[in-house]
């Protein structure tokens, strides 16, 4: 692999591939049949509708029906359910008796998405269970079928999940960890091209192509790299709006902008980041580790707001999280841009900060030895 | 050529058993230690080696450190303004995952509750509310999420379901004349259900996800590792290949074995600080048999030592591994099958992701560390993992043949540098 096929599978192949991937990773949006077991103790008519019902909703499926409990916990431990659905002994005699006869759901948390959703729906199951008792009931006492979902269930929820009505997984986490991708591979590319000079030798002659101004040096550097981020980023929103259809609620100028802040954001970054630790494995340590973090601090699978005290300052300071927030208000929330006002301040702080630091930089670019 | 084909006889060159055995046990020894003494000079590799699986499950706990969503904030927009909406509203409120920060009549507001990010949510309890209930028809409710965090539209709905369930319980009570309490509650809640959630009671983050992150790390570290010290090799070595000739590098499987012990030897360590030391310090559920995970461990560490001493071979300098490889953490991460679920992941990702240590590595060590699985339930992954020791190692064996051939050949001057 030679030097610039490493530029160019970094800079176009990695978001590209990335982007392939996330998007074809999840074509549903939403997890569909989950396996769960039912431990059917009594094995009667009632008792095996019971189980028809939970397998007859859409993210669950009933992997197995066996009277043996064991069975089915080793069957979790094997990973190959998600829930036991269990329905004790005597089941029909009990609810006739008036012995109220327990249904017992166990859900695995192991695995936090594919454990959620089966356990909603073996909840639901038992209380309809309840219900259809009442429901013979009330019938039997001559009521209307209006009075009778009153008292089934009196209070309906409607949700309204707004701006991804389907709790669509993969518009929920592609419109984060893409951009996410970019700004790990534009830290580390700036990060590196940067390094490379001074690795290679070519550090003083760099700066003497720019007539010894820093920041003409790095513009030229720079700029065809932010150049080529665009597009790489065009190709990825296009992907994600156009191809993908996710929803956009605030139109592509908002989007684009945002992104085009995060690249230049990211650069910013990379170039501060070098100018601290102008090591080249040390600041590609650093590098690395802040896009990856990145992706946990930012606060879309565990919000922010529950993290401890410390963190919640420090999320601050990737400008990741930044663009998140702009993408809460705007493509998912469509509020006017004026709203994120403080966010596109930050953007500009990142943009600006190394400005502050090319003194230092162009004293290391001249005075600094490759480190291995 | 000829001269060429002489060094190939050389290597191939039979001597007695006894010699060749002794030789090449000196040979592995040689290589082990030479790799040992470049591995502990190389400050990078160590920062690779040990700062990274020591230091990254610390920060992951400490971000995940409070495990669940505890009071999402809702505004509740009440035009009802009854006894059974207030009542509503209070139980939604005491649940432990959901905050009523404010309660208002104007959808409007509301909104701009939102807008101002102080409210992740708005519940909206229409005029009919209570007359609706007391007239023995259905009452209506809109919840409406805020869908930037998954966690809170989730913490909504179970409270607004729960709430309405217990109030349901509640005004049954009252209404319905029953001798004897027991007669009620039969009538209430014939078929009552208890919820279960096992192997991680808490229904925790931190619970889920550091597990999978824990062994995983183990196979990212070993990848950048090895590929930056192939890829050190590669620069210094005045050749350009992978494998200097010296004269303990002979044989292609020394060289491999050798390497591969060193490796295998170091991560000992590590595993044990990433499998059992820090879940004890965290207070995860870790409910491992000791020895399922010891016989798990050993083809898994294989298995990465191989894939990485195979990428290694590809590897052109010391800092690309850096930039071409840590993306793929999130890729493998994904496609393990540890968030979206494995049943799920289209025929095509799944094969490639056989290809990787970290699929049977995580879905096993989550398995054994989370739900006490022994060996025999997670058979599948062990098997799986020794085909890819097999495999990789098989792949590594060649690649690295043709490196010492190279070198050979370059040596001879058979090809250009």
């Amino acid at each position: 692999m030679t030097s610039s096929s490493i530029y160019l599978f970094c800079m176009v192949g990695i978001p590209l591939i990335s982007t392939l991937f996330f998007l074809t990773l999840m074509p549903a949006g939403i997890p569909l049949d989950l396996p769960v077991a039912v431990v059917d103790q009594e094995n009667s008519v009632t008792t095996r509708n019971i189980a028809r019902t939970l397998d007859a909703f859409e993210q669950t499926s009933v992997y197995m029906t066996t009277p043996d409990f064991d069975k089915a916990r080793k069957l979790m431990q094997q990973g190959k359910i998600y829930g036991i659905f269990c329905i004790p002994k005597n089941f029909s005699r009990d609810v006739a008796r008036g012995n109220r006869p327990k249904i017992v759901c166990y859900s695995s948390y192991t695995f936090l998405v594919a454990g959620s959703f089966p356990f909603a729906d073996m909840k639901t199951t038992a209380l309809m269970a309840g219900l259809s008792i009442k429901k013979q009931k009330a019938l039997a006492q001559g009521k209307t079928e209006e009075q009778l979902n009153a008292s089934l269930q009196p209070i309906k929820i409607e949700t309204h999940a707004l701006g991804n009505p389907w709790q669509n997984y993969s518009i929920y986490l592609n419109n984060t960890l893409l951009p996410g991708v970019l700004q790990l591979i534009i830290f580390s590319m700036t990060v590196y091209s940067i390094g490379c000079e001074i690795k290679y030798g070519r550090a003083k002659a760099w700066l003497r192509m720019g007539k010894d101004n820093i920041l003409l040096c790095l513009l030229g550097k720079l700029l065809p790299h932010t150049l080529v981020y665009v597009l790489v980023s065009l190709v990825m929103s296009v992907s994600m709006f156009s191809f993908a259809s996710f929803p956009l609620a605030c139109g592509w100028f908002p989007l684009l902008l945002a992104q085009f802040l995060l690249i230049l954001a990211a650069q910013g970054m990379g170039v501060f980041m070098f100018s601290i630790l102008p090591t080249l494995r040390l600041g590609l340590s650093l590098s690395s580790l802040f896009g990856m973090l990145s992706f946990s601090i930012v606060g879309f699978s565990f919000p922010v707001k529950s993290m401890n005290g410390a963190l919640q300052g420090l999320t601050k300071v990737f400008p990741l999280r930044h663009y998140f927030l702009l993408y809460v208000d705007q493509p998912l929330n469509g509020r006017p841009m004026l709203d994120s006002w403080v966010q596109y301040v930050w953007f500009l702080g990142f943009i600006l900060l190394p400005f502050l630091m090319m003194p230092f930089l162009k004293r290391e670019l001249k005075t600094f030895d490759y480190i291995p | 050529m000829t001269i060429y084909l002489e060094a190939v006889g050389r290597m191939k060159k039979e001597t007695s058993l006894r010699t060749h055995i002794k030789e090449g046990f000196t040979d592995v020894f040689y290589v082990w230690y030479a790799e040992n003494k470049l591995i502990f000079k190389d400050q990078a590799v160590i920062i690779l080696f040990f700062l990274l699986p020591f230091g990254y499950p610390l920060i992951y706990s400490f971000i995940y450190n409070n495990e669940v969503v505890r009071d999402a904030a809702l505004v509740v927009v009440d035009h009802d303004d009854s006894y059974v909406s207030r009542e509503y509203t209070r139980r939604i409120d005491a649940s432990p995952d959901v905050k009523v920060v404010s309660v208002c009549d104007d959808e409007e507001q509301a909104k701009r509750m939102l807008d101002e990010k102080k409210a992740y949510g708005y519940l909206i309890l229409p005029s009919t509310f209570s007359a609706d209930m007391y007239k023995g028809k259905q009452a209506h409710a809109s919840l409406f999420s805020d869908m930037s965090c998954l966690l809170y539209y989730k913490a909504f709905r179970m409270a607004g379901v729960d709430a309405s369930v217990s109030l349901l319980h509640d005004l049954a009570r009252g209404t319905k004349s029953a001798t004897t309490d027991e007669q009620q509650a039969i009538y209430i809640d014939p078929i009552p259900y208890e919820t279960v959630a096992t192997f991680n009671p808490q229904n925790g983050f931190a619970g889920f996800i550091l597990p999978a992150i824990l062994i995983f790390i183990i196979h990212q570290s070993l990848i950048l590792g090895v590929s930056m010290l192939g890829g050190t090799h590669r620069e210094k070595n005045t050749l350009h290949t992978l494998v200097p000739i010296m004269r303990h590098n002979r044989g292609t499987f020394r060289i491999v074995f050798g390497k591969a012990l060193a490796y295998f030897m170091i991560y000992i360590l590590v595993t044990f600080w990433c499998l059992v030391v820090v879940p004890k310090l965290f207070v995860f559920p870790s409910l491992f048999d000791v020895q399922t995970l010891i016989l798990f461990c050993i083809p898994y560490l294989f298995a990465c030592i191989f894939l990485a001493m195979f990428i290694s071979c590809f590897i052109p300098n010391r800092e690309s591994p850096m930039v071409l490889l840590v993306f793929t953490s999130l890729i493998f991460l994904f496609i393990s099958g540890i968030s979206w679920p494995k049943e799920m992941i289209p025929w095509y990702w799944k094969a490639f992701s056989y290809l990787l240590p970290a699929t049977p590595g995580i879905q096993g060590f989550v398995r054994i560390n989370t739900t006490g699985a022994l060996l025999y339930d997670v058979s599948f992954e062990y098997q799986l993992l020794w085909i890819q020791t097999a495999f990789y190692f098989i792949l590594t064996f060649f690649a690295y043949r043709r490196q010492v051939l190279l070198s050979h050949k370059k040596e001879l001057g058979l090809v250009s540098g």
